[in-house]
């Protein structure tokens, strides 16, 4: 670690600190559990989250409604935003669509789904109504930036369209394709829990802050919370490890070949 | 190769914009024909024609049976696609021709040896320099069996000691096989140097104001003869 990633790193850790400190201040002054319960009643309370029996469960029903629906817009986004690039029928057919999503409440969107679906749907369907044109969109604008130079060369040189895919569009693309899952995944995460919140299925994070809430264990609140922003940050980390993963494969291979000769 | 009242026009802005109005031309199979001409004349055009990357409004094009099929293409700009090597580069371009990979690389690197690049086979393009890229531009442009080769000002952005260095880095590969090849310039020196026919052109509507077959040999030629003099103050007015 160099000097500089050092200093970094220790203002963050004291920026985390001083937002610890205010939160214990006013919990003491306000001195009132159910409004705001200090940090530590907050931790004690997440131990004993992580403890109950269904923890596991719930912790998965969410992380795999958010995956689902997040695969679900990488493929149908990616898919369709590469398609109404190149087809402008296409793109003037979807613009209302996206219009009406982008528009829609979100709010709107999971209180109508519970009348059309199960509580368990209601998260898959309202997070893919919500992150499918933010993929969307960064794909088809995408597809605008890929060179025509390039485009006129494959086709002077006989690329078939395939070829042509993996070779020209695919490449171009995945700047976009990465921003686009990106900003997707991290809609998704909140517009699951916010589902489950408003819908209560049997399992997921989302109903336990709600059963927590109506029972006014405010530290409880605050611990699902705690739960929900490490799904997300881990989810992070996880989407760049990914991201990381072809480099450094690369990297290993080139090292093996250089000790094999 | 012959054209026969080739027609072209564009819809600019409302406007109709004739580039190319019954032009006719015919070229010998297996030699370089050099289209010299003011910019904006429609060379570019007639290129894109003869490449059907585009096609005529009117008028024919015949190519004799050799010159039918696929086609080589050098473009002002080097275009090759950034995220593959150089060797990939000319290798993709190969592969409906040459299934067998292994027959595939080796001749992609005999190509990239002819433009003397063969240590830098592994380099993405952008990590070359301008001229070299463009020297992988020249090699894709031979790996690929086009039945002609067309070059559309390929080394203009070029300073001039390594724009002959290209030069001669084409004529190379050109002389041990001779593909019929129409080249687009606005450089006179050049066109006189590379081709066996130079054609001069008017602007728009373009037609030939001149056609002159160079008899010398090219490893004879020099700007610096009364020859070639003479025919540079021609090709200059």
């Amino acid at each position: 670690m160099n000097r500089s990633t050092w200093i970094t790193n220790l203002i963050t850790a004291l920026s985390v600190l001083i937002l610890l400190g205010i939160w214990q201040i006013g919990a003491v002054l306000l001195d009132a559990g159910v409004i705001l319960p200090t940090p530590g009643t907050t931790f004690s309370a997440l131990a004993r989250v992580v403890q109950q029996k269904p923890f596991s469960l719930n912790i998965f029903a969410t992380v795999s409604r958010a995956l689902q629906s997040f695969l679900i817009i990488f493929l149908v986004g990616g898919l369709l935003g590469i398609l109404s690039g190149y087809s402008r029928s296409l793109h003037a057919f979807l613009v209302p669509l996206l219009v009406i999503c982008k528009a829609t409440p979100v709010m709107s969107v999971i209180l109508l789904a519970f009348i059309w679906f199960s509580s368990g749907t209601v998260p898959l369907f309202s997070a893919f109504l919500m992150g499918f044109p933010v993929m969307f969109i960064q794909v088809e604008q995408g597809v605008k930036l890929i060179s025509p130079r390039l485009h006129e060369m494959t086709v002077a040189y006989g690329f078939t369209p395939l070829r042509r895919l993996i070779h020209l569009v695919i490449p171009s693309l995945t700047p976009s394709i990465i921003t686009g899952a990106k900003a997707s995944l991290s809609m998704v995460w909140k517009v699951v829990i916010a589902a489950e919140v408003l819908t209560v299925p049997r399992y997921g994070v989302g109903s336990r802050m709600q059963m927590a809430q109506v029972n006014l264990e405010t530290a409880e609140v605050l611990a699902w919370t705690l739960i929900a922003i490490l799904l997300t940050a881990l989810g992070d980390l996880i989407f760049l490890s990914l991201l990381e993963l072809p480099r450094k494969l690369r990297a290993r291979r080139s090292e093996f070949l250089e000790a094999v000769r | 190769m012959i054209l026969k009242n080739l027609s072209k026009g564009y819809h600019v802005s409302s406007e109709y914009l004739s580039v190319l109005d019954d032009f006719s031309l015919s070229v010998e199979p297996g030699t370089i024909t050099a289209l010299v001409g003011p910019s904006g004349c429609g060379k570019t055009t007639l290129l894109r024609l003869v490449g059907e990357l585009e096609q005529p409004d009117g008028g024919v094009l015949e190519k004799t049976a050799e010159e039918q099929g696929p086609l080589s293409y050098l473009f002002q700009e080097p275009r090759l696609l950034p995220w593959h090597s150089v060797l990939h580069n000319v290798e993709l371009v190969m592969r409906p021709w040459y299934p067998d990979k292994v027959e595939r690389i080796a001749r992609a690197r005999d190509f990239l040896t002819m433009v003397g690049l063969s240590d830098f086979t592994t380099f993405k393009p952008d990590q070359l320099s301008g001229g070299m890229r463009q020297r992988v531009a020249i090699a894709r442009a031979f790996a690929y069996p086009g039945h002609m080769l067309l070059l559309d000002e390929p080394f203009q952005s070029l300073d001039t000691n390594l724009r002959w260095s290209l030069v001669n880095a084409f004529l190379k590969l050109w002389n041990a096989e001779k593909r019929t090849t129409i080249y687009v310039t606005h450089d006179v020196p050049e066109a006189l140097l590379m081709a066996d026919t130079v054609i001069r052109l008017s602007s728009r509507p373009m037609r030939i104001l001149e056609n002159h077959t160079i008899g010398t040999p090219r490893e004879e030629r020099s700007l610096g003869s009364p020859e070639f003099l003479a025919l540079q103050a021609r090709f200059y007015t």
